[in-house]
């Protein structure tokens, strides 16, 4: 094998798995210091692209477009946390329901106000050559973009009194709260930042695949997966869960074909729940 | 519990259909309202298959609509390829029945044996069903096919043949009549599983799995078996549908059908059998009447009916309305039969020495040796008492012994036979009853209840089983509070409860985790009598913290220190020993701070 085929491999894998970081990292800040699953996260993600789409429409600059829809997220997310969410704390099944009717009342309200057809935003940047191949030099954006947010959830959590508290309240909360942490308000900032870093990952995704209202149920079942195997720990269990089931999706595909890759992704995805019933943070015993 | 009069309403499902029936064929309902409740039928057979694995034994499913669709499928691949030559399509029902029912197997295997949480149940159902709308949706090439059926990728498998036998496919009134037939035969067959007493093994799953495991049930398999049934139901109406709508495409594996399901049966109520049939019957005439199923404003108002439901009506329509029309009164309760004049409260046991012993057992936390390098054996009939400081790793040994830690090295014996790597249930079909500190109880379920499911996993015969339930109710003087839920008794009460649902279990030994904390002077005392009682016939092993109740007890004492046996002996002659009061006033300093 050429050197160049092996960078062409290298970095579509790499793509790959990175794809699976920003589609699944705000729903694991979620579940993780939550022990919420949002089911309401793929369009989430929808939104971001939708914001971002109507924002460079508007006139902003690409880049800057994604930041405003990660914050506009964001927003939104808090605004259904004080709406939705807060109510239905310690009840796992019936806040996936909650979110379950909010995903299908957002993916249907956009194709009202969008219509259901694909929109595209162009692919920026342009290719880069690599010996005989050609590559989307975008594609390294999202593997840059992939790690500055994991980067950037270590940050929130190690770094800031915000995360020093989230962790806290994750931890024990009722010592959390003795202490003085308002448990409610950590809660509202930290659905949030996870609607937030879906509001991103939905504008990172946007140049990449069409921005349709049910874009988001393209991603969900990956995204689930992702959380799961890397169970509670965000930053251990979603790189690695990624890495992993990126791996063998990129792989098979590559030696296949995509929706076999598809097919692969679950089928190691519940051999390894069939061993680390806790995912895998859970079995090394990580907690971010 | 939560149970509805199902006689009652199923009276009233009855009189429905025999009405809808009658006005279908005699003409006076248009042929396409009978299809119509057809298919509604059908809907409901698919929430019922939720209602019996989610409602009746807790598990979290959003995989019905998948196996619906598996049951779909599988007809139209079978009722393709058969029907031309045998004229009937009720083998590709039956084997759309088996397939489905497979799939949910494999599926909870995987699940159930690999002991995941309930989120993960939700998620995983629901991540399948995702995987196979992708892998179904990509397969409208000709060459996927499997013989003369093609799956046709995301337009579906057209050409499905309908119900039929001996070669003529049904009328519509008489296809209503048999999926109402159909439909009655389940409900009655889940009704009759939930009164079995597997039913009731599987509510106690859902009420308390922990404490059902300890009984020497395996929870695994009575999931998977529940599982693969609602598998099956889900894949019959698949079928059925199939059948009704000619075609079948891979809509029924999205996630607009798979949270149909959960709407259908959080709308009438998840612990009502009619109510998986009424909330398919009301949310479906909704979204007729909203101008069709699928696309438009229909998605807004199921996500707006979800979300309500869950945050104003969590029980669901039918309980909620069946409680204001029919006056809250407890299930009938049986009369329970008299107690035995001298009841055989401790006879029947595992035979032989009861013996436990350890070899070099050891467990470590990371760093932390909790267990380390433990060989101690137990022999005989009697009670001995294990104490030690804080953090001397007793409770991880109790732990060790109990299977719920696995041990990083070392072996444990049960007689003759190695446990070290057994599931809890299967120690405590060998004889092992375990009580663990903080009561774990069926708090919902009456006092006798608590105590039957004990007895049922030992003696397998309901009859036996009430029987003595009600020898230890009354053994334990708790007779007058046998139809009180347990999570209503007073502490002290709770403690005896359980530790007689050990014994009922008839184990040849006993293994306490300080039974009595947080009890009262005189229910410690009680307690005291109780055990040294048992020790009379079985091997009793306490762990206890309580010195006061030690030197009550007056029994052989093993101490535990660092994660090892530190010493063995009565209490007068420990208390000799100036070690171990070095040990217990903490004399010796730091060398023996330890983490615990």
């Amino acid at each position: 094998m050429h050197w160049d085929t092996v960078i062409n491999l290298l970095v579509s894998a790499g793509l790959e798995i990175s794809v699976l970081v920003i589609v699944s990292i705000g729903l694991a800040v979620i579940f993780g210091m939550m022990g919420i699953i949002n089911l309401a996260h793929g369009e989430f993600l929808m939104l971001g692209a939708y914001v971002t789409l109507s924002a460079t429409r508007a006139g902003l600059n690409l880049w800057l477009a994604m930041l405003f829809a990660a914050l506009v997220v964001g927003l939104f997310g808090v605004v259904i946390e004080r709406l939705l969410i807060h109510r239905l704390y310690g009840r796992l099944a019936d806040s996936m329901l909650a979110t379950w009717g909010l995903s299908l009342i957002l993916a249907q309200g956009v194709s009202y106000v969008f219509g259901p057809s694909t929109q595209g935003i162009a692919t920026p940047l342009g290719n880069v050559r690599i010996g005989a191949y050609s590559i989307s030099a975008y594609s390294f954006v999202l593997i840059g973009a992939a790690i500055l947010m994991l980067l950037l959830v270590l940050w929130v959590f190690k770094r800031t009194r915000y995360g020093t508290m989230a962790r806290a309240a994750t931890q024990l909360p009722a010592m959390a709260t003795a202490v003085g942490v308002n448990t409610k308000r950590i809660n509202m900032w930290t659905f949030g930042l996870g609607a937030g870093l879906a509001g991103l990952g939905g504008a990172l995704l946007a140049p990449l695949a069409g921005v349709t209202p049910s874009m988001g149920q393209a991603y969900i079942a990956r995204a689930f997966m992702t959380v799961i195997v890397g169970g509670t720990g965000v930053l251990t269990g979603t790189s690695a869960a990624s890495g992993l089931l990126g791996g063998i999706q990129y792989l098979v595909s590559y030696l296949s074909n995509p929706f076999l890759g598809q097919g692969a992704l679950l089928i190691l995805a519940i051999v390894i729940l069939r061993l680390m019933p806790t995912g895998l943070s859970g079995y090394w015993g990580r907690r971010l | 519990m939560n149970v509805l009069r199902t006689r009652t309403g199923l009276g009233l499902a009855v009189v429905v259909l025999v009405l809808l029936a009658a006005a279908g064929l005699t003409g006076l309902a248009p042929e396409y309202r009978l299809l119509n409740w057809t298919s509604w039928l059908l809907y409901g057979l698919v929430a019922l298959s939720l209602t019996w694995v989610w409602g009746q034994a807790g598990i979290f499913s959003f995989g019905q609509a998948a196996f619906f669709g598996i049951g779909g499928y599988a007809y139209g691949i079978v009722a393709i390829n058969l029907q031309p030559f045998t004229g009937e399509t009720f083998s590709a029902v039956l084997i759309a029945v088996i397939v489905a029912a497979l799939a949910a197997a494999l599926l909870g295997y995987f699940m159930f044996y690999g002991k995941v949480g309930d989120v993960y149940v939700a998620i995983i159902t629901l991540a399948t069903s995702l995987v196979l709308l992708t892998f179904v949706s990509s397969t409208s090439d000709p060459s996927y096919h499997i013989g003369k059926a093609l799956l046709g990728g995301y337009n579906g498998m057209v050409g499905v043949p309908p119900f039929s036998f001996g070669g003529t496919p049904l009328a519509s009134g008489a296809f209503f009549l048999v999926v109402a037939v159909a439909a009655i035969g389940v409900f009655l067959l889940l009704d009759g599983l939930r009164r079995s007493p597997f039913g009731r093994v599987v509510i106690a799953v859902r009420e308390n799995e922990l404490r059902t495991q300890l009984l020497g049930y395996d929870i695994r398999r009575y999931k998977l078996v529940v599982f693969a049934i609602g598998g099956a139901v889900a894949g019959l109406a698949g079928a059925g549908y199939a059948a009704w709508a000619l075609f079948i495409n891979p809509v029924v594996f999205g996630l607009q059908q798979a949270a149909l399901v959960v709407i259908w049966v959080l709308v009438g109520g998840r612990g009502s059998y009619l109510g998986a049939f009424v909330g398919a019957a009301l949310v479906q005439a909704l979204s007729l009447s909203l101008g069709g199923e699928g696309g438009g404003v229909t998605p807004i108002i199921l996500g707006a009916v979800l979300i309500l439901v869950v945050l104003l009506l969590p029980a669901g329509l039918v309980p909620s309305i069946a409680r204001r029309v029919w006056r809250p009164r407890d299930e009938k309760i049986g009369k329970l039969p008299e107690p035995a004049v001298e009841p055989d409260i401790l006879a029947g046991t595992g035979g032989g020495t009861p013996l436990l012993r350890t070899e070099q057992l050891a467990r470590a936390f990371g760093r932390v040796r909790a267990v380390n390098g433990v060989d101690i054996n137990f022999e005989g009939r009697g009670v001995h008492v294990l104490i030690g400081p804080n953090g001397a790793g007793k409770s991880t040994f109790f732990n060790l012994l109990t299977g719920r830690h696995r041990p990083s090295a070392g072996r444990v014996f049960f007689g003759d036979v190695d446990i070290t790597r057994s599931e809890s249930f299967a120690r405590a079909r060998r004889g092992l009853g375990i009580k663990l500190q903080v009561a774990s109880l069926y708090n919902q379920l009456s006092a006798f209840e608590n105590l039957w499911l004990a007895a049922y996993s030992r003696v397998s015969d309901k009859r036996r089983a009430t029987q003595r339930a009600v020898d230890m109710l009354a053994w334990l003087g708790l007779l007058e509070q046998a139809h009180e839920p347990a999570g209503a008794l007073a502490h002290g009460q709770q403690q005896w409860l359980e530790i007689g649902m050990v014994l009922v279990t008839e184990p040849s030994v006993i293994l306490l985790d300080e039974p009595t904390a947080g009890m009262t002077r005189e229910e410690t005392a009680r307690t005291a009598d109780l055990i040294r009682t048992l020790g009379v016939w079985r091997l009793v092993i306490v762990v206890e913290h309580d010195m006061e109740f030690v030197r009550r007890l007056d029994v052989p004492i093993v101490v535990f220190h660092q994660g090892q046996v530190f010493a063995r002996g009565g209490l007068a002659e420990l208390q000799r020993n100036d070690e171990i009061l070095d040990i217990y006033l903490g004399r010796g300093g730091a060398e023996h701070v330890q983490a615990g």
